[in-house]
């Protein structure tokens, strides 16, 4: 009997090539982990001894490490070849015992998670069953307590659903960031991560729905208001014919927001309405467009060269609007959108859309870490990639970090509109050339 | 429950999808494991919740694309019988094939509630075995080169041979150098069963790699 799980173990590692890890085995043989532990220790000790096929081993060694005058608790799991020297590094050394056996020499960690992935899932509702960690106070919820729980989470709901699918996309670091903003950055870590763009494109979706979730459900809709024309400006069509949907979902809330925010809002706030509002019109009747054109008139003068932009955008919409459908509006903006980036468009009124948007960001600049990868032909005629983090300026809403500052400091100068004209085809010019360039490293990622 | 035919091409598309999905995942896999290219240009990322190793080097990936993208209409259609990913050594003689046996069941009832997540749970199975498959078998010599061979059912390659599905990617009829391999032996990895797809995973692998 005592010597039966030997043969188990035997059968697992040889036969079936598998690889045993300690876990795996406490779930599989149902046996306490430390138990488990010693079982693979013996059978390494037993087999070594047999010396038949060759086996490799991976240890857990826990303990304190003195590193740059920082002391830390490490657990780490490694390879029997640097067990040695991993124990001589710490300062103390906790505990060390077998992770997994397995006969093949693995590569990399990946495969270890692998094995412990379908029995654990398995097990879900068990898995500490036959854990050495216990907590007397971690008791599961009775189902009176989890409706409560459930019914507190309704409303941050969609707070922590953005972290949480920030995460499952492979944008761990977004979940730290406030949640107050949580869309813009996570749109921007979209953009910027090394994710596979097969993520990006589902994340992108999620996004969307997640803003369609927030913005039909809240009264703080000015505070989504950003949101969605830095969205509008880099999504693709299908992207801002949803952002279109959401603005027109509300529409009718918002104008009753726009009359509420006309006494004291901040300017900002009621500007950035604009943009979305400006695009959604067609169902909007004029008395909406007059409330809208009251607060702007009180606005300082610095603003003033966005809100014409925005009046005379407006209007444009509104005239074609008996003629077309929403749809054909929106079409051709966020095609045209993109050009933009490209050598400078000839439509005025594309320029002045860059412009309504620009400014807004302007404010939000800050500087992060970021990881690019540089492909380069090297001296041998070798494609190099290099990762690196690099600390980069960005402002939320620009996907490719460029220093807009020159471009964004004369917009908040002018007050002309012809002046704006000319100081906006000078800006882009700047960014239609840092767009073909950047197009090429954010093309090497979305090909992915 | 639905039952679904081959006709229903809609259908059709999705499984075609799982298994290039798959495929890609696999072949990436497989280079890494058997040391075709050098680890450097391997990056981990997350599939089927699990972490895989793909490759960064774009033409790489691109030249892996463009095969399965052309391999799909077959997988589509049921016509593609194996799919093979083959090492070669420096004198394009095979070393190593990987052989995916691919097969469809004409009548599908689909419960989709587990079924995708069951189809998830063995792909992630055979992805385990792919990175465990260096214990049995012998490393390759160095300099070693890969290609994907597709193996079709009846006459299909002439159409592929006559279509250029991607631009300046043609597909010829492998030679028979590249096909046979002498004095191999078998290793069966791993064989799963769905209500989907059948798929069966072996080595061949020559007896003297060197």
């Amino acid at each position: 009997m005592d010597e039966l799980y030997l043969d188990n173990i035997d059968e697992y590692v040889n036969d079936h090539n598998k690889i045993v890890t300690y876990k795996w085995l406490s779930l599989t043989l149902g046996v306490h982990v430390n138990t488990a532990k010693q079982m693979l220790f013996h059978y390494l000790d037993h087999k070594r001894k047999e010396s038949s096929t060759p086996l490799h081993a991976t240890y857990l060694v826990t303990g304190k490490l003195v590193e740059n005058g920082n002391t830390s608790h490490k657990v780490s799991v490694v390879r029997e070849e640097q067990l040695e020297d991993v124990k001589s590094k710490m300062s103390l050394t906790v505990s060390v015992h077998v992770y997994s056996v397995q006969k093949a020499a693995l590569k990399d960690s990946g495969p270890l998670y692998s094995v412990d992935y379908d029995a654990v899932k398995d097990n879900l509702d068990s898995c500490s069953r036959y854990s050495a960690i216990k907590c007397a106070d971690a008791v599961p919820f009775s189902p009176a307590e989890m409706r409560h729980a459930s019914d507190a989470l309704q409303f941050p709901a969609t707070e922590p659903h953005q972290s949480k699918s920030a995460s499952v996309n492979g944008q761990g670091n977004q979940t730290s960031k406030p949640a107050t903003k949580p869309q813009p950055k996570g749109i921007m870590g979209m953009f910027t991560s090394k994710a596979a763009p097969k993520n990006q494109e589902p994340g992108k979706e999620i996004k969307v729905e997640q803003k369609e979730d927030t913005t039909t459900g809240d009264v703080s809709k000015s505070k989504s208001a950003p949101k969605a024309s830095p969205m509008s400006n880099f999504f693709g069509t299908q992207a801002t014919k949803r952002s279109e949907k959401t603005v027109k979902e509300e529409t009718t809330s918002s104008s009753s927001v726009e009359t509420k925010s006309e006494t004291s809002p901040p300017a900002k706030k009621v500007k950035e309405t604009h943009p979305k509002e400006v695009k959604v019109k067609e169902t909007q009747p004029k008395e909406a467009k007059a409330e809208e054109t009251q607060p702007k008139e009180r606005k300082e003068p610095s603003d003033s060269e966005e809100e014409k932009m925005e009046t005379k955008k407006r209007r444009r919409i509104k005239k074609p609007q008996s003629d077309s459908s929403d749809d054909d509006d929106v079409i051709p903006d966020s095609p045209k959108q993109q050009e933009m980036r490209k050598p400078p468009p000839t439509p005025e009124r594309l320029l002045k859309e860059k412009i309504v948007s620009q400014p807004n960001e302007c404010k939000r600049r800050k500087r992060r870490r970021v990881m690019k990868s540089h492909t380069f032909m090297d001296e041998e005629g070798c494609i190099v990639t290099e990762k690196g983090y690099e600390s980069e300026s960005y402002s939320e809403s620009e996907d490719h970090v460029q220093a807009g500052k020159p471009a964004n400091v004369p917009a908040k100068a002018a007050t002309g509109k012809r002046e704006d004209e000319k100081k906006a085809k000078k800006k882009m010019s700047p960014p239609a050339n840092k767009g073909t360039k950047q197009a090429s490293i954010m093309g090497f990622f979305q090909k992915k | 429950m639905t039952t679904l035919t081959r006709q229903d091409l809609n259908f059709g598309q999705v499984v075609a999808d799982i298994l290039c999905e798959f495929l890609e995942v696999a072949i990436h896999l497989i280079l890494y494991v058997r040391e075709v290219y050098p680890s450097g240009i391997f990056q981990k990322k997350k599939k089927y919740n699990v972490p895989v190793q793909m490759s960064c080097h774009p033409e790489l990936n691109q030249y892996i694309q463009d095969t399965l993208h052309c391999v799909k209409p077959l997988i589509e259609k049921n016509d593609a019988e194996k799919v093979a990913v083959v090492i070669m050594d420096k004198e394009h003689h095979p070393v190593e094939r990987f052989v995916f046996e691919i097969s469809q069941p004409p009548l599908l009832s689909i419960s989709s509630d587990t079924l995708l997540s069951h189809v998830e749970q063995l792909l992630r199975a055979f992805i385990l075995k792919i990175s465990v498959c260096d214990a049995v078998l012998n490393s390759n010599p160095p300099g070693c080169s890969f290609t994907v061979l597709v193996h079709t059912r009846e006459a299909a390659t002439r159409n592929m041979e006559k279509v250029q599905v991607i631009k300046d990617f043609p597909w010829i009829v492998a030679d028979e150098q590249e096909v046979h391999m002498p004095d191999s032996r078998l290793i069966p990895l791993k064989t799963m069963t769905s209500d989907i797809v059948k798929m069966q995973l072996y080595v061949e692998e020559r007896a003297q790699k060197t």
